[in-house]
């Protein structure tokens, strides 16, 4: 990450708290003041806070007592756990089989337009900046399940349909996919055709002269050449999705019958679904759990690939 | 004898002056100081039409009219069991808010409602309560710390306007459930909407719902009392109701395309004539006409059929009470027991206060004489109606089967322990029957059943 | 990492080569695909605008029961005066760019001054620091939901509540490490010479920060926007949370919240009003967008 270190600007050498001061030391301090007092009230102290709280019984109405592991142990017990496990699986594994490869094709073909490039990066992009609450809540409307629902009056035209959508169990995570990506997947269309732009045309030419076919150029340069952002997005899309909360929670509420519960919404119903008052240990020590998992697969995902992505 | 009559005018007008200035001097003397204390106070649902706000406003009005050291801020609200613990952490609620009977006695044990008992003894009509509806509001200490909004019986709901369309007299609604569910295909068959439709939202509503139709076949969900309190949902006529909802579901197919219907979304349909039968408390008329607008002529209101067999069938009944923040001191406590004693109570229990509530209502276009139960008693409910007589803008005579009828009915009260655990665990069983055509009933009655007991046995 | 490289590189169609376009097949293969690709874009990227901007201004009833139909019983532009109205979308809008505004600040000044810091005048604990920023970086957003929540609620020290302040979407926003480190990484990447010639012209480490490091950094800057701006847009949970005060919500957490009482056509024209500026934002400001996405993502490698 850091190749090189580039010198720091020193004004003077320091040995007094005067010279410290006059040495730019009180001024990187200040400097770094609004940034340390953030972190540290909004990151640091909530991280640490999470891990006691982890270990807690509290509901902010009785004062918090100690109960060692009980909460994970409430946590690992709640039949509900497997089933929010294997959606939020299914909906990161789905999300990737849509919303991988398309863009890949999308951004390939776009870096090749010769007109109207514009227009293409503009018409791909513009569900990202729709407001993702707009997006959830307009195919709510698309998805209604009567024969006059939006899709289903489309489907209606060559006789298909009509489909439950959100109203059946089987439906009900691959519809919630289907919009995240269509909301997601101008965003990583962009990132790919600028990262196209960073192929070495050079590359091109040779193969050019030695008569390699496009085939042959797409698979042997484009795809190498793109292997570090192509292996990045895939991992950052993994830990955004195992966080997916917006789509369960405004579509279906997790259901029906928990077809849609994902390990987030139930972190949030523990710790703020039950009227009577909220179970922070619980919601704590699922996070956690979700945290150390994710940051375990991250570095196996890293090792995995990494005589790959340096080769 | 001009001059006498015009001095008699002078001195009446005098002396109604006087009057005026003592009762202020008296109401003013009464709080001690001019100091104003500010309270805010549960409104209407988010999404409420104009007219009800306005309404509401000029009920506000009215009030700090009569109390001038009172300065009172409506707050959109509505409880939901998914979004209340929330605002109640944060301490967010207004200073009065509504809580369903399911929840004051356990919040009030918690020290999350606070101590309105010294202010509402001194209620002129405080003895004349109904001792099981305030019992609701009271905690295992005995201390009140919620009063009485309104009580209601579930009832069933139907489109008029579909009925006829379905060749059905609209005056005649299904007195059992054979009848309803033939009805409810027949509206199917012949309109293409849904005929009769249930929440079965993830918000606890699925569970309540399947709970009135258990009570209307004779069954309970819970045995026993306190932590020894044993979950029952799996008893036979939770079986016996998910199978009638399996038919009408899967054979008939007469419950339309929406199985996520919340609370708000049925009322919704409902008004937009989507919908042919539903059930919801007696008393949502008032929500149908400030929140949907919905068109009168259509709206007809029948008791739940009872199972005419079953011994222990019944209907079940609810109600909200109104509770304060715990953290109100104790000026704003009493100030905010005058708000529930002037906009809850007083239009029940006393003539002029119940004729002005009425006229408000009326001038802003939103409804009286919605069905509801007495939360004093039947006398007293009663008289209250017939203030009001004159006032009365709903269709009464849609609402006859139901007026004539409830009172016939053996009011059950919800689950008593951990009554929203109890809903929420029935929640995907309702919704796992409306959409998985070979959903395993037993099974998910099964789970659900431990899920219900494990919140009970932890005080959830 | 920036790879300086990339800039040099033409944006050319290197991929196919001019002698491959002569070819037919290629020709009419590829440019095929790209008219069909085209297609899919205007369907998938536009078509579900073009239909909610038809719905805003159709009766509802009609919306209900004809979704595809053009106006079959003409316009309803009540809709979007019921939902300007009634439904006071122009209010949450303003919250909503409130909220915007306030946490780009926040991100803004810290990532600048934390970087800079950490950069150029680079103090013996910087390393530190920079150890801490990272870790953060692969603690999950989930992690700091609960305790961050109670904070807010009851945040230490001070007996007030910061539920309903705007400072409880601002301030935690300003907590983003990739901020931090993505500003560092192109301060280190700034040519020291200039530093060096600005002090001995006398500048102390605020006129550098305000007067050379801050013109330089343009770009960064304007990736740093976009992500703050786009973040905050997208945000739900979080302004779900701490705002509960129906007055001080953005339209993200207030749509849902209406739904259910609000007549569909008025409920899409609200949805049209609430996407109508950051469309049209993006259209004036597209190449900054594009850019700053672009860059963004090859910045987090």
């Amino acid at each position: 990450m850091a190749e090189r270190d580039p010198k720091p600007v020193r004004y003077r050498a320091r040995r007094t708290p005067v010279t410290w001061v006059r040495g730019g030391g009180l001024a990187a301090l200040i400097f770094l003041l609004p940034m340390l007092f953030v972190f540290g009230a909004f990151s640091w102290y909530p991280i640490v806070r999470t891990a006691i709280m982890a270990l807690q019984h509290t509901n902010l109405v009785q004062p918090a007592t100690w109960v060692g592991l009980d909460n994970f142990r409430t946590v690992l017990h709640d039949p509900l756990l497997p089933t929010a496990v294997k959606n939020t699986a299914v909906f990161a594994g789905l999300a990737l089989v849509f919303g991988y490869p398309i863009p890949l094709v999308a951004a390939v073909l776009m870096s090749e337009v010769r007109r109207l490039r514009g227009v293409f990066s503009a018409l791909a992009y513009l569900p990202v900046v729709i407001p993702p609450v707009v997006a959830v809540l307009l195919w709510k409307t698309f998805y209604n399940g009567d024969a006059t629902g939006v899709f289903n009056t489309i489907l209606g035209w060559i006789h298909l349909g009509p489909y439950p959508w959100l109203q059946s169990q089987g439906t009900a995570l691959p519809s919630l996919v289907l919009e995240s990506t269509w909301a997601n997947a101008g965003g990583t269309v962009i990132i790919y055709l600028a990262a196209l732009t960073g192929v070495n045309s050079e590359l091109y030419e040779a193969a050019s002269v030695d008569g390699a076919s496009i085939w042959r150029k797409v698979w042997h340069i484009t795809l190498p050449q793109l292997r570090g952002v192509l292996l990045l997005t895939m991992i950052l899309q993994i830990i955004g999705t195992a966080q997916v909360f917006l789509e369960p929670y405004l579509f279906t509420s997790g259901g029906p019958a928990n077809a849609t519960v994902t390990v987030l919404l139930m972190i949030y119903n523990y710790a703020f679904g039950n009227s009577l008052g909220g179970d922070y240990g619980s919601a704590t020590a699922l996070s956690l759990m979700l945290a150390a998992f994710l940051a375990i697969f991250s570095l196996a995902y890293l090792r995995a690939t990494r005589s790959w992505s340096t080769r | 004898m001009k001059s006498t009559r015009m001095a008699k005018t002078a001195s009446a007008v005098i002396l109604a002056g006087v009057l005026a200035a003592c009762v202020s001097a008296v109401s003013s003397a009464a709080t001690g100081s001019t100091k104003v204390v500010t309270i805010s106070v549960a409104s209407l649902i988010p999404g409420s039409t104009p007219a009800a706000k306005a309404q509401f406003d000029s009920q506000v009005k009215e009030f700090e009219k009569v109390n001038p050291s009172i300065k009172v801020t409506p707050v959109e609200y509505q409880w939901l069991g998914s979004t209340f613990a929330a605002k109640l952490a944060a301490g967010t609620l207004p200073t009065v808010f509504e809580v369903p009977f399911t929840d004051a006695r356990t919040l009030g044990d918690n020290g999350q409602l606070a101590d309105l008992t010294a202010n509402v003894k001194k209620l002129p009509y405080f003895a004349k309560y109904n001792p099981a509806v305030i019992a609701e509001g009271t905690t295992s200490k005995g201390k009140i710390v919620a009063l009485p909004k309104g009580a209601y019986a579930q009832a069933l709901h139907y489109n008029r306007k579909l009925f006829a369309a379905a060749g059905l007299d609209p005056n005649k609604p299904p007195t059992t459930w054979a009848q309803l569910r033939s009805y409810a295909k027949q509206i199917t068959d012949k309109t293409g909407k849904a005929g009769y439709a249930e929440m079965a939202k993830g918000d606890n509503t699925g569970g309540w719902i399947l709970t009135t139709l258990v009570y209307s076949l004779g069954g309970r969900m819970e045995s026993g009392t306190g932590a020894k309190a044993k979950a029952t949902l799996d008893n036979p006529q939770t079986l016996a109701g998910l199978n009638l909802l399996k038919q009408m579901r899967w054979t008939d197919n007469s419950m339309g395309a929406n199985f996520d219907y919340g609370w708000s979304d049925i009322n919704q349909a409902f008004a937009a004539g989507n919908v042919g039968m539903y059930i919801n408390g007696s008393d949502v008329y008032t929500n149908l006409v400030s929140a949907s607008n919905i068109d009168p002529s259509i709206y007809g209101i029948a008791p739940i059929p009872l199972a005419k067999n079953a011994k222990n069938a019944g209907v079940l009944g609810g109600g909200t009470l109104v509770a304060v923040r715990p953290d109100a001191n104790a000026a704003s406590r009493a100030a905010a027991v005058k708000w529930i004693d002037f906009f809850y109570e007083r239009p029940l229990v006393d003539k002029a206060q119940a004729v002005r509530n009425a006229q408000t209502l009326v001038a802003g276009k939103q409804p009286v004489g919605v069905p509801a139960l007495p939360v004093f008693n039947k006398a007293q409910y009663d008289l209250a109606n017939s203030w009001i007589k004159p006032y009365i803008n709903v269709p009464q005579s849609q609402m006859k089967p139901f007026n004539t009828g409830i009172f016939k009915q053996k009011l059950i009260p919800e689950p008593a322990v951990s009554t929203q655990s109890v809903y929420h665990a029935l929640d995907p069983v309702v919704q796992a029957v409306l959409t998985d055509k070979n959903a395993n009933i037993t099974q998910l009655l099964q789970d659900a059943n431990s899920s219900a007991q494990a919140a009970i046995s932890q005080g959830k | 990492m920036i790879r300086r490289s990339r800039r040099s590189v033409s944006t050319g169609h290197a991929l196919i080569s001019p002698a491959d376009w002569r070819r037919p097949g290629v020709r009419w293969g590829l440019g095929g695909a790209q008219v069909l690709l085209l297609v899919g874009l205007v369907v998938i990227g536009l078509g579900p605008l073009l239909w909610l901007a038809k719905s805003a201004i159709t009766p509802t009833l009609d919306t209900l029961s004809h979704p595809m139909a053009l106006f079959p019983h003409g316009a309803a532009w009540n809709n979007l005066r019921e939902a300007w109205t009634n439904v006071h979308v122009g209010r949450y809008f303003w919250n909503t760019v409130a909220l915007a505004i306030g946490s780009w600040l926040s991100q803004i000044v810290i990532a600048t001054t934390a970087g800079f810091a950490l950069s150029v005048l680079r103090p013996k604990y910087a390393a530190v620091i920079n150890a801490l920023l990272l870790t953060t970086l692969f603690v999950p957003a989930v992690v700091l939901l609960v305790p961050l929540y109670i904070e807010i609620v009851h945040p230490p020290f001070i007996h007030h509540s910061f539920i309903d302040s705007y400072w409880a979407i601002w301030l935690p926003a300003g907590a983003s490490a990739f901020n931090v480190v993505v500003v560092k990484r192109f301060f280190d990447n700034l040519p020291r010479e200039i530093f060096e010639a600005a002090r001995i012209d006398g500048a102390g480490p605020f006129r550098l920060f305000v007067a050379v490091v801050l013109p330089m950094s343009r770009p960064i800057l304007g990736v740093v926007s976009v992500f703050a701006v786009l973040a905050s847009w997208k945000d739900f949970l979080w302004p779900l949370l701490v705002l509960t005060n129906p007055d001080r919500q953005p339209l993200s957490v207030r749509l849902p919240n209406i739904q259910s009482q609000t007549e569909l056509g008025v409920f899409l024209a609200a949805l049209l009003i609430a996407s109508l500026v950051p469309i049209i934002g993006f259209l004036v400001f597209q190449r900054s967008f594009l850019r700053g996405t672009g860059l963004g993502g090859a910045l987090k490698g």
